[in-house]
Parts: C-alpha cells; structure tokens; sequence
C-alpha cells in the first residue's frame, strides 16, 4: 500500500528562483493555475448564451452570484457589497481547489498550510487595508476596545493581537485539517480496494461514498472559508 | 507530513497571489459585470412591469371614478329633471283646479242671478194675474168701484203684512 501523504508531497515542476527565493512552479502551482482556468472556462460557458430569462448554466452562475452577495450582506451589510469581488473570488477560488483536488492523480493545494496560509495572508492583509482606511488612525482600536480602562492596555493589547491574528490562523488549519483528513481517508479506502482483490468491492462503494461526501465537504468549507472572511471583513468595517 | 514542509512557503506564497490576483482581475473584470448585467436587467424590467402594472391601474382607478362620477351626476340630473317636471305638473293641475272652480263658480252665480231673475219675473207676473183675477172676482160679485190700483194697493198692503 503506497503511502497515503505520498498525495501531499509538493513536487518542482519547473524550477524558478527570484533573488535568491525559491518559486519553482510547483504541482500545487499547477492546480492554483488550473483552479483560475477551469474556474473561468465554466463561468464563460455558462454566460456564452446570456438573455433575461436565462437558461440552467446562467441560473447557476446567477445563484451562486446571489448567493455569496447574500452572504455578504447578511454579514457585512450594504456597505460591504463593495468587496464583492474578492469575497466571490475566495469563494471560488477555494471551491475550485477543493473540487480538483477530488479528482485521481490531482493535487490538493487547499490541504496545504502553506498554500491556504497565503490566501489566508491575503485576507488578513485587505482586511487591515480597508479598516485603515475605512477608520484611519482609529482603525487601532481594533486592539483596545472603547470603554475598557487604559490600565489594562497592557493586558487587552496583546489578547486582541493574538485575537486578531488567529483568525486567519483558525481559518487555515480548520480548512486544511479538513481536506487532509478527507483525501487521506479517501486514499486509504482505495489501498483496501486492491488489497482486498474480489472484496474490494466493498470498500470500492464505501469510497464512492466518501467521494459524494467529500464534494459535499469541499463546497461546505469553501462556503466556511468565505462565511468566516465576511464575518472579519465586517469586523473590519464595523466598530467592535 | 508534507503540510509542514515550510520551505516551500515562498514558492506558495508567490504562485498563491499571482493565481488568486488573476482570479481577481478575471473574476471582477469579466465574469462579475456580465452575470451582474442580465441579473440588474431583469431586476429593471420587473421593476418596470411592476411600475407599469401600478401606473395602468391607477389609470383604471382614475378612470372608474370618472365613470362612477358621470353616472353620479346624470341620475343627480335625472331626478332633478323628474322632479321639476313633477312641480310643473302639480302646478299645472292646481291652476287647472282653480281655473275650473273659478269658472264653475261664475257659471253658479250666473245661473244663481237668472234663476233669482225668473224668480221675481215669475212672482211679478204672479202678481199681475192675482191682482187682474183679483178685480174680475170683484166686478163679478158687483164692486165695480175698485180699481185696479185699488187692488193694487191691497195687495202691496199685504205683501208688507
């Protein structure tokens, strides 16, 4: 039986370094790539035909565009609708990394700390941008709350900084763990199916099963992933 | 366990944001305003039934008020006219009434003043053939000395009587 991490292993494609850094193009870089690629093929074709009563392809573009606006204004309000845009693209991004990473031979780059740990990075770092400009100077309350006495600075500053910066640690592992486990389920299930010769039905069912689940996984942690971004956008934008 | 492989973090990190920015760029720049298009298109249009719907009815609101004005004021009209016309009648028949009685009234006196005329031509002529009977019973019983003024008198004695 192959070593089910054997799966995780970031392998250089082609290898690249910029001052001295390694950026090789790596198989986790390839999935990224094609996340953006297949992303953008599937939405093209599904807008090909536009008209006003759409058909099956624009309807689902639609709900999922409805959908994540939703989201956002549920947890942002109207004000943040303006962000719109990189909350759909986390949103799919995600989602499509989830959803490549189901298919044989494919590479997970949203089981990677790494990986997810940048986008999270990402978040942190526009989140910060807007409060900043949203709250200027202000925008450093965000580590001392209004009305708590300025002798438990000492105190309160620090909590909230850790507070403030496990968010995007919480957002990462949670996701990370999530899609490791489900992958190395999935490719210890399909060790027994070999192993078991004629009874490897059994676990043959068994994984398309957790194959079926795992979609399910995938989708509910992109959903998760963009649920919790919003909710610290709004943190953001609001006063706490 | 791969996932801890931190030495490949910069390579992640560099292809991360080069794949997510484009994602961006695509996402905000193509597939946004085209879904965002037809979905605000269809929103205008329905909006602009739903206007549209409010504007006719509201026409045909307007319109019932007018109809049910118009009918208002040609039955207000209709028993103003019914009730004129009953005055005229009424007023009709009165001065017809009156007219009647009027006429009815003149023609009593009238008959009242010929009947009160033949009356006393009657009794003067009664008068004039008892006074002439009256003298003929007196020449036939032999008082050839009255007169027939004589009568005359006796009688206008009596009638005073």
């Amino acid at each position: 039986m192959s070593n089910p991490m054997e799966q995780f292993v970031i392998k250089p494609l082609i290898p690249l370094e910029i001052g001295g850094v390694d950026v090789s193009f790596t198989n986790s870089a390839l999935f990224m790539v094609l996340a953006v690629v297949v992303s953008t093929l599937v939405f093209a074709l599904c807008l090909r035909k536009r008209s006003l009563v759409p058909n099956a392809a624009q309807s689902a573009v639609e709900s999922i565009y409805e959908f994540v606006q939703n989201l956002l204004r549920e947890n942002v309000g109207v004000e943040g609708l303006k962000y719109f845009p990189f909350i759909f693209t986390v949103f799919l991004f995600v989602a499509f990394g989830n959803l490549l990473g189901l298919f044989p031979y494919a590479f997970t780059f949203t089981s990677h700390l790494t990986a997810v740990g940048s986008l999270s990075l990402i978040a942190l770092l526009f989140n910060v941008l807007i409060g900043i400009k949203k709250k200027k100077i202000g925008w450093l309350r965000t580590f001392m709350p209004r009305g708590i006495p300025f002798a438990l600075a000492p105190l309160i500053v620090p909590i909230e900084m850790i507070s403030f910066l496990s968010k995007p640690f919480s957002l990462t592992v949670r996701l990370v763990a999530n899609m490791t486990v489900g992958h190395i389920m999935l490719k210890i299930i399909a060790g027994f199916v070999v192993a078991l010769g004629v009874f490897g039905v059994v676990p043959l069912l068994f994984n398309s099963c957790i194959v079926c689940f795992e979609i399910f996984i995938a989708l509910l942690q992109a959903f998760i992933y963009t649920v919790l971004s919003c909710i610290y956008l709004g943190d953001a934008l609001h006063e706490h | 366990m791969p996932q801890l492989d931190f030495s490949v973090f910069p390579s992640q990190l560099f292809w991360l944001c080069i794949t997510f920015f484009a994602m961006l760029f695509i996402m905000s720049r193509f597939i946004i305003p085209k879904t965002a298009e037809m979905i605000n298109l269809r929103k205008e249009k329905i909006d602009g039934y739903l206007e549209k719907a409010a504007e006719l009815k509201e026409k045909v609101e307007k319109t019932l008020d007018k109809y049910n004005q118009a009918l208002q004021e040609a039955s207000d009209e209709a028993a103003q006219s019914l009730q004129k016309t009953q005055q005229e009648l009424d007023a009709m028949i009165e001065r017809r009434q009156a007219d009647l009685a009027a006429e009815l009234n003149r023609q009593i006196t009238e008959g009242e003043k010929k009947i009160a005329a033949g009356k006393d031509k009657a009794m003067r002529q009664v008068e004039e053939i008892s006074a002439d009977l009256a003298l003929d019973v007196l020449k036939k019983l032999g008082f050839n000395h009255f007169k027939a003024k004589d009568v005359n008198a006796a009688m206008k004695q009596s009638g005073e009587n």
